[in-house]
Order: C-alpha cells, then structure tokens, then sequence
C-alpha cells in the first residue's frame, strides 16, 4: 500500500517572528567551535576522496591502519574513475582499490603513507539513544569541520539491499523461460541478449524454472559475470553477462520522504540492505558519508554508511567494522 | 477529568513557580562553549528519554500515518489537525513496544493544526507532563520524538535534538529535522515537557514547525468535546448535502418510508439495507421524507446518521457513515 505520510511542506514563518540567528543553530559555527576538541580524531582519522576531473570531494573515508589502510563507501568509489585521497593536509596521488565487501557495501583502499592515526578498532564503546556523535561535515581542503548528532533509534538490521540483476524482465511461456525487455545500459543489453531469447542454462546448469534462475542471480553480487546459454530461433548462442546493482540501473525507489530529502543528489542511492546499523541524526548528505564517526570523547563509535534521509543516518558500529577488516585480512 | 486544569494554569501562571524552575543552565549560554555543556544536555535528554518515548505513539488511518503524544493516564491524545483531519474518526493507536489500541478523534482546529484524540482501551496508559507554564524560551534546547516514514518496530520511536530558533503566535520553529510521518509527534524542553506537535516542514531541512502548546490550551474544551473549529487549510470540513446514504424510498401506509431501490457499492448496501425495507427512524425521529430530506441536505461525506428500519420479521439499528454523493 502506498501510505501517505503526513508532514506538510509550507513557507516559513513571517520575518518579523521572533529568531535566533544562525550562527547559534545546532549546525552553526558557535556550536562547531565548541566541539574543536574532537575535531582533532576527525583530522587525524579521516580520509576525504577527491573526484581528479572536477577536484571535487565525493566520500569520505576512514583510516584503519597506520600504513595507509582506508575503508570507504564502495558504491561512491566505483562512481569514479579517477581519484585522490587526503589525510590530515596531505595529499595521496596514488590510490589503490584492494578489496570491496558488497553486504556492507564497504571498499578498502590502501595508500603510500606510514605513521597515519588510525581509529581504534578495538574500541568497546557503548552507545544509546541521545548520546552526542560527531561526524565529518563540510570540509576545506587542510582541515575537517565537525558536525554533531545524537544516536537517534534502536540498533538494527537495515533490510531490503540492492541485489545483483541482469537488467531483463522474465516470462514464462510454456514450459520455457524467456528474456522480456532488455533495459538499456544494463549488462545484458551490453552482451547483447535480446528480447525472446530463451534461457537454458546459466553458468553450466540447465536452468529449470524462472525462481530457481532468480535464486542463483541472488546468490551472486554486483560485478560477477555470469554465463549464459540462450537458444534464438534455431540457434545456440553463449553470452558472458556482467550483472548490475539494481539501484545503478533502476535507481533507489523514490517516495515522498525521499523527495523532501532531495533525492539522491542528497541521499546515499545504496541506503538499505545493511547487516546492522547504528542510527544517528547528524545533517549529513550523500558525499559526507564514508568518515569515522567520535564521541564527544573522542572515542571511535564506528563509520558512517549512508545518508538514508533528511532524519536518518546509518553507520557501521565499531565491532561490526573490525570484523569486516578482519575478513579483508583473512581473504587477501 | 481534570484536564481544564491546564486552562488554569495558563491563564494564571504568574502566579505558579515555574513547572521549570530547575532550568537547565546550559539554556541559558548563548552556544555550548565545552564538550561538559553538551555532555549536559545530553544527560538531561537521556534522563527523559523512556518516558517520553513510551508516550509517543503512532495513528494509523486510511492510507496515511502520523504521530501523536499520550498527555493523561486515561489516553487523552495531542496530535496535528491534518493527521486525525476529521471528527470521530477511528483511528489505530500503535505504541513503541508494537501494542495497537483503538482512539476515536476528538476536535480539531483547521487553522492552527491542533487536534486531539481519546484511546477507547482501557488504560492507565504511560503520558507526559505539559508545559503548562509556557515557560520554554527562544533558543532553549529541545527534543522531538516521532514514528518517522510509519511505524517500524525494530527501529522504534526516532529521536532528534536542537534549539527553539523561532517563536510567532500560533507556530514555534526549532532545528530538529522532520520528516513525513512525524506530524502529530512531540517536541519536549529538556525537562521532558510536551511544548509543541510536529506540524510542517520550511524550504530547507532544519526549518521544523510545531504547534505550541498555548494553542491547545486557548481551545482545550472545545477541541476536548469535539468541535471542528475555524475554516483553515489544515483540515476541511465535509461540505453539508455531500453526504450519500444510497437508497430511494416512498412513504409507506404503515408508517415510515419504504425503501424502493439500493445503490450497488453505497453505505446503504453495505450495511444491509435491502428493497422492501421500511425505515422506522431517522437520527430518533420517526421517518417521513421530509426528515430524510432535512438530514441529507444538513450532513456531509463521512458524517454519521442513525437509522432504524425493519428487515423482513427483523428490526434493525445501526449508525452508519455517510458516502460522497456521486
């Protein structure tokens, strides 16, 4: 059902109202100074991705180890082709992409530096409801600007994801299985799979019916290829098929909460399918996402994920983080 | 019930130490200078964090969802005039823990977006204290609690923070984000007193509305019997002579009017009115066509009439709500 939810958008309020000037909002400087003593962590401990064609800053990273390790938003970096990294003021030319875990949709990156100030993955900090975080906000070029929030909801499973797809629909007729439309710039429209071909094996098995084949699809990520056999007409035709994440092809599903919290100009298009979230409610947007997240202690809580809408913020709490680093060690 | 109390206070408060006596010092500093005056704050936010939230509760109606606030043990119910948007209305109590009650609407006022709403369950039922003083200043900070995007029980009521950045007549404005599904939700000073429901929304995204507290309180008694007040853009009245029963009848020999044909798909059919019926009564009095008349052009779509009418050996009363004329 497609729910209306209510909140009205309307003009602001008269001019004459009674108002407290801007720079003593919870996003203003007043505020932002008050927290210098944490910004220091931020300055230390992030990392910010600069796109090489625009020299614009597009996610924010954090550093995991003292020679360079970086873990950022994967579904950003492969937006770009051509990048650099700083830490602290320092410029990194030569990025180098080592591994990417898709469940978290989370990326390493490793950099030539040595004697960098990594978060503390071991950290055992506890977090609850209105406890002060603070994230990386805008930025300048040499120095990182905090921004605060509070824990704002239960920790969770994100569900939902962005599963891996061919970019075709499916019908079944008779017994068989055929390609419906082929969506453009999908990788089967790039194999060159058309529409009325029909399905016969997928990777060497004979595919039986359209949910086994969807299934196995599931099972697989986005950037896998998969092979296909196809019979069109009298003709047997193999076909090597990069699969997509749905949300590259099709976008993220846009509701009316996602309207009023800018689309995906502003919101992460990778904002559900999460194994566990931490959620804050820090003003963040699509390209500050990636960066570490303090508390007011300066204590490492975990890293940000995605900027899931105008209220909503998930981050990656710090033990969930050192499993994913420790599995990027165990694989490579 | 005591809640005109409420009234009293707010006519008489100079007279009362304020609900909020023990004001929170770092209200007081223009900005936090330290990391302690946040750690300040948040421990007075976190200290007024279960109750609050076990308060707050989400409305379900027709196709849409809001927020609302539990302010008495007996389920008396704050929200937003464009949530409940109409006048005894059931609507679907959903509380933090995923516990689902009955609430029937109570007044509205179109033109401020206040509204109330009483739980029909039996209670006593977790609330929050009102700022019955008014006492909350411009720049003061503040929490605002809400079932944003619905409700999601894993995710629970979300919480947000800031300060008061604005203060007019019949709105307050503050810079904790919303979002849709939070209308009807609370905002609390820092002592865990409701001082506003969520409203609306401005053109960028720390600009948040809230009705303040005073507005209830100007109209408590009127939005407490369930009056329908003002003519605002927030909730529109059912226009009279726009309501629809579904049925053409004659004057029948024996008294009341004899129902000769049933709209297919009208509130009518649905509630079993069938050809050969003989309506007794009409809203208590007895049936002719000038009442059934009088009744129809005076009522509105979604508006209540009772009926009483005899089925075959059967007599039958029900009240039922009107449809839209086609």
């Amino acid at each position: 059902m497609n729910k209306i939810l209510r909140i009205l958008v309307l003009v602001a309020l008269p001019l004459s109202a009674n108002s407290l000037p801007s720079e003593k909002r919870k996003n203003g400087p007043m505020i932002q100074k008050a927290l210098s003593p944490v910004q220091v962590s931020l300055q230390e401990s992030s990392a910010v991705f600069y796109n090489n064609e625009n020299s614009k800053l597009f996610i924010y990273g954090t550093v995991v180890s003292e020679d360079g390790l970086i873990l950022t938003k994967a579904s950003e970096l492969e937006e770009v082709k051509d990048y650099h990294v700083r830490v602290g003021t320092k410029k990194y030319r030569s990025p180098k992409l080592i591994s990417r875990n898709d469940s978290w949709d989370v990326a390493l990156v490793k950099i030539e530096a040595e004697g960098l100030k990594s978060v503390d993955l071991e950290s055992k900090i506890e977090v609850n409801h209105g406890t002060w975080i603070v994230s990386n906000g805008a930025t300048e070029r040499r120095f990182r600007r905090p921004r605060a929030g509070i824990v704002s909801a239960n920790k969770r499973e994100i569900p939902g994801g962005s599963p891996a797809v061919l970019g075709v629909s499916l019908n079944a007729k008779d017994e068989k299985l055929l390609v419906g439309n082929v969506t453009k710039e999908s990788g089967a429209e790039k194999a060159g799979l058309k529409e009325g071909d029909e399905l016969l094996e997928v990777d060497g098995t004979e595919i039986k019916d359209r949910d086994s084949f969807i299934k196995y699809l599931t099972s697989k990520s986005p950037g896998n290829v998969v092979k296909l056999k196809v019979k069109r007409a009298e003709e047997t035709l193999d076909f090597e098929v990069e699969l997509m994440a749905r949300h590259k092809l099709f976008g993220g599903t846009q509701n009316r909460n996602d309207q009023l919290s800018g689309g995906e100009t502003q919101q992460s298009p990778r904002r559900t399918g999460f194994p566990m979230v931490l959620q804050h409610e820090t003003t963040l947007s699509r390209r500050t996402v990636g960066g570490p997240i303090f508390t007011l202690d300066g204590e490492f809580v975990g890293m940000n994920i995605a900027a899931a809408n105008r209220v909503e913020v998930f981050a990656i709490p710090v033990e969930e983080l050192a499993k994913i680093v420790e599995d990027f060690q165990k694989s490579s | 019930m005591t809640m005109p109390a409420y009234l009293l206070f707010a006519v008489s408060s100079g007279l009362i130490a304020g609900g909020y006596a023990d004001r929170p010092a770092f209200n007081d500093k223009i900005a936090p200078q330290t990391l302690d005056d946040f750690r300040e704050i948040q421990q007075a936010l976190q200290s007024n964090l279960a109750r609050t939230r076990a308060a707050t509760v989400c409305l379900q109606m027709d196709g849409g969802s809001g927020s609302a606030v539990i302010i008495s043990e007996d389920g008396l119910v704050l929200t937003a005039a464009h949530v409940t948007g109409k006048i005894d209305e059931e609507i679907k109590v959903i509380m933090e823990d995923g516990r689902e009650l009955k609430g029937v609407s109570l007044g509205l006022n179109s033109e401020t977006d206040s509204a109330m709403l009483q739980i029909i369950d039996e209670g006593p039922f977790p609330f929050v204290e009102v700022d019955k003083d008014d006492s909350t200043k411009l720049g003061d900070w503040v929490f605002s609690l809400g079932h944003s995007g619905g409700f999601d029980k894993e995710r629970g009521v979300n919480v947000r923070v800031g300060r008061l950045v604005r203060q007019a007549n019949s709105t307050i404005q503050s810079d904790c984000m919303l979002i849709g599904g939070d209308s009807g939700g609370p905002l609390f000073n820092m002592a865990g007193e409701l001082i506003g429901i969520h409203s609306r929304v401005g053109a960028s995204r720390e600009e948040s509305m809230h009705v303040p507290i005073r507005e209830f309180q100007s109209h408590w008694d009127e939005l407490k019997k369930g009056s329908f007040i003002g003519e605002g853009g927030f909730a529109k009245k059912s226009k009279p002579g726009s309501g629809f029963l579904g049925v053409i009848t004659e004057e029948a020999k024996e008294g009341g009017l004899r129902i000769t044909e049933v709209w297919e798909e009208s509130v009518a059919a649905e509630v079993g009115l069938k050809m050969g019926d003989r309506i007794l009564e009409i809203a208590g009095e007895a049936a002719t066509e000038e009442v059934m008349s009088n009744k129809l052009t005076e009522l509105g779509a979604g508006e209540k009439l009772k009926l009483k009418w005899i089925s075959g050996e059967e007599t039958k009363e029900e009240t039922l709500k009107l449809g839209e004329r086609p």
